[in-house]
């Protein structure tokens, strides 16, 4: 199925198409209803961007994903495994399928840069040193950081460049999917414009499937396949870009016909 | 992607193979069979060595790379194959993998990459090199201490001159949290140090059949030494700790920047507080070790040791004495400062990292105590020389 095809949380496709597909999710905090009852199917290689406002669930609805806050109900399978029925076994074996950019890096503060990357290797493959030192310098100059920052410390990075160690840590098995939270947050629109090209060539040259979370209309329309926006608890519209203008209701449709949505889209 | 390139139980690893072949003219043929991924790598680079020794020894090139039997195919696999060819005329690819000749490209655009080895120092140069570095920042502590205390210093007087300006409200708070409820702690522990020296002590005593005497003993000791050595300790380990690690973690939060610019100086609003805080609550909490310990150690003398309480009260009240009393609360301002201060300072010498704020709430508390056993020995040897 094409992305630009697929327009309902729920595709009817086969099922080595899709990567990541939540059935009947629903997250509770106490008394509060975060998302009930959530469907999702991503498509292998495409790039999906979610959107919605504040407190909208994006960041639990990714760490459910990610394996890193239970559902109260409902299944998450990621490559075809099931994330929640066994989590241990599933992080063991999902940990080299997924790359996870978190908002901030969460670069491990008393390592550098090349050390950083390396770690996924030293656990998951047996790799010789040097070799690992090779690959791991190649990420960070795919992340398009200069191999000259491969030494220091992430306290001695600016944010974009942060971002770009952590995409380099995330990229650094070969993962199938990309999880980026909020990939251009916080960077200058010059260095966010290259972040989106930069998603988008490896999105190519490496097959990636990207899940990405951003409030960036920019890279909504510049990097994604398609967007999915959260909103009353399940995914209220999901599709290409413009498909899901159209279907723009209440928060969504002050997210794209306000002045800045507006000015990025047209 | 197809789901068959997914490792998973009914899809192992198949191990890599490298096969060379072709004629004398030069040209070789480069077969790869089977997976070469990070995954299977692993033994591979031995391998790669010896082809680009021999494609060196033989003035050869891979001219054609056969990828017909070529299983999954990453980056890392992708690094490997670059370092075999010629990058100005790229080899023909044989066999439609589904990418190869994508991933080999993009990775083929980093070949003149100087790889950085990772620096290996000798063991000498990072001895002397450690050595050196801790020199040097014993001296900076050294420095920065005392510039610290100095700045404290100027702002409590400060604050004294105008005391409207004192954050009373936190510092009533922190004097709940670091000093009120330090209280039952202290008291058990101080109760216990006496319940000991009056046994060890009547123990020897004894041999000497003199063990009345105990109660000298416990009285010089808990008022002078004891009670505010463990108050000073546990208010180390308490609160040093915990001003460490408050001020530090607003400091990494920028909490500490936004009070500046708004024009709150940091120095007035976080450390005057505390050090004040430690300053009336440290008096009470030695007051009540005293007490403690007193009372741990007339429990044993009375019960097991058959004094009567009238004498041990006699003996305290005649042969102690209140000399005692303020011999050990004279120093409890000076410990209250030193407590209040390291723990102030570590906090806002964090950086912007976890690490440092670890760092210095062990620093604080280390330099808290080893600080406050340095000041209580030098008391004991000017009270020894004034003879009090």
């Amino acid at each position: 199925m094409k992305p630009q095809d697929a327009k309902t949380p729920i595709l009817e496709c086969d099922e080595s198409e899709i990567a990541i597909r939540l059935r009947g999710v629903t997250n509770k905090f106490g008394d509060t209803i975060i998302h009930e009852n959530l469907d999702l199917d991503v498509l292998r290689g495409e790039t999906i961007g979610f959107v919605g406002g504040s407190g909208a669930g994006k960041s639990v609805l990714l760490r459910t994903i990610i394996g890193l806050n239970r559902p109260f109900a409902g299944s998450v399978e990621v490559m075809g495994v099931n994330v929640w029925n066994d989590l241990e076994t599933a992080k063991k074996k999902l940990a080299s399928y997924w790359g996870v950019m978190f908002q901030d890096g969460a670069l491990f503060s008393s390592m550098n840069v090349l050390e950083n990357v390396m770690i996924p290797m030293k656990e998951h493959t047996n790799l010789s040193k040097k070799m690992m030192v090779e690959i791991a310098e190649l990420k960070i100059l795919m992340a398009g950081l200069p191999l000259s920052s491969a030494q220091k410390l992430p306290s001695e990075l600016s944010g974009g460049m942060r971002k770009r160690a952590a995409l380099a840590r995330a990229l650094s098995l070969d993962p199938y999917i990309l999880f980026l939270d909020e990939p251009t947050a916080g960077l200058d629109p010059i260095t966010a414009g290259r972040f989106d090209e930069l998603i988008n060539e490896l999105k190519e040259t490496l097959g990636l499937t990207v899940f990405l979370i951003t409030h960036d209309l920019d890279t909504l329309r510049d990097a994604c396949d398609r967007v999915a926006a959260l909103a009353n608890k399940h995914i209220e519209a999901i599709g290409p870009l413009e498909y899901v203008r159209t279907q723009a209701d209440g928060w969504l449709k002050e997210y794209f016909s306000g002045p800045r949505g507006r000015a990025a889209l047209g | 992607m197809e789901q068959s390139h997914i490792q998973n139980e009914n899809n192992p690893v198949i191990a890599p193979k490298l096969l060379l072949s072709g004629d004398d003219s030069g040209d070789r043929i480069l077969k790869i069979i089977g997976d070469f991924d990070i995954d299977s790598i692993g033994p591979m680079g031995g391998v790669i060595d010896e082809i680009i020794n021999y494609l060196k020894d033989n003035n050869a090139k891979i001219a054609t790379i056969d990828t017909v039997k070529l299983g999954k195919f990453d980056t890392s696999g992708a690094h490997l194959i670059s370092k075999l060819i010629e990058h100005e005329n790229m080899p023909k690819i044989i066999g439609n993998h589904q990418s190869f000749e994508r991933l080999l490209n993009e990775i083929d655009k980093y070949h003149d990459t100087e790889f950085i080895e990772p620096v290996e120092t000798d063991i000498f140069v990072l001895v002397g090199k450690r050595v050196w570095d801790s020199l040097k920042n014993a001296w900076a502590e050294l420095v920065s201490t005392i510039s610290f205390v100095g700045a404290t210093i100027y702002s409590l007087v400060k604050s004294i001159f105008s005391p409207q300006k004192i954050r009373w409200t936190q510092t009533v708070a922190i004097m709940e949290t670091a000093g009120f409820n330090a209280i039952p702690i202290v008291f058990m522990l101080t109760f216990f140090i006496g319940v000991v020296i009056t046994f060890m002590g009547a123990q020897t005593l004894q041999s000497f059949g003199a063990s009345v005497f105990v109660v000298e003993l416990l009285g010089w000791s808990v008022l002078r030494e004891f009670a505010v050595l463990i108050t000073a300790i546990i208010l180390a380990g308490r609160s040093a700790s915990a001003f460490t690690a408050q001020l530090g973690s607003m400091k990494m939060n920028q909490e500490v920047d936004a009070m500046s610019i708004m024009g709150l100086e940091p120095m007035d609003v976080l450390v005057i507080p505390r050090v004040l805080a430690l300053l009336f609550m440290m008096p009470i909490l030695v007051f009540f070790a005293m007490l403690a310990g007193l009372l741990g150690g007339g429990i044993v003398s009375i019960l097991s040791l058959d004094m009567s309480v009238q004498m041990f009260l006699t003996r305290l009240q005649e042969n102690v004495g209140a000399r005692h009393f303020w011999v050990g609360m004279a120093k409890v301002p000076i410990m209250a400062s030193i407590i209040a201060i390291v723990g102030c300072r570590k906090g806002l010498e964090v950086e912007n990292d976890v690490i440092s704020l670890g760092r210095n709430t062990t620093a604080a508390v280390v330099q808290s105590i080893f600080m406050v056993i340095v000041v209580d020995a030098i008391f004991a040897m000017v009270y020894n020389e004034l003879e009090i």
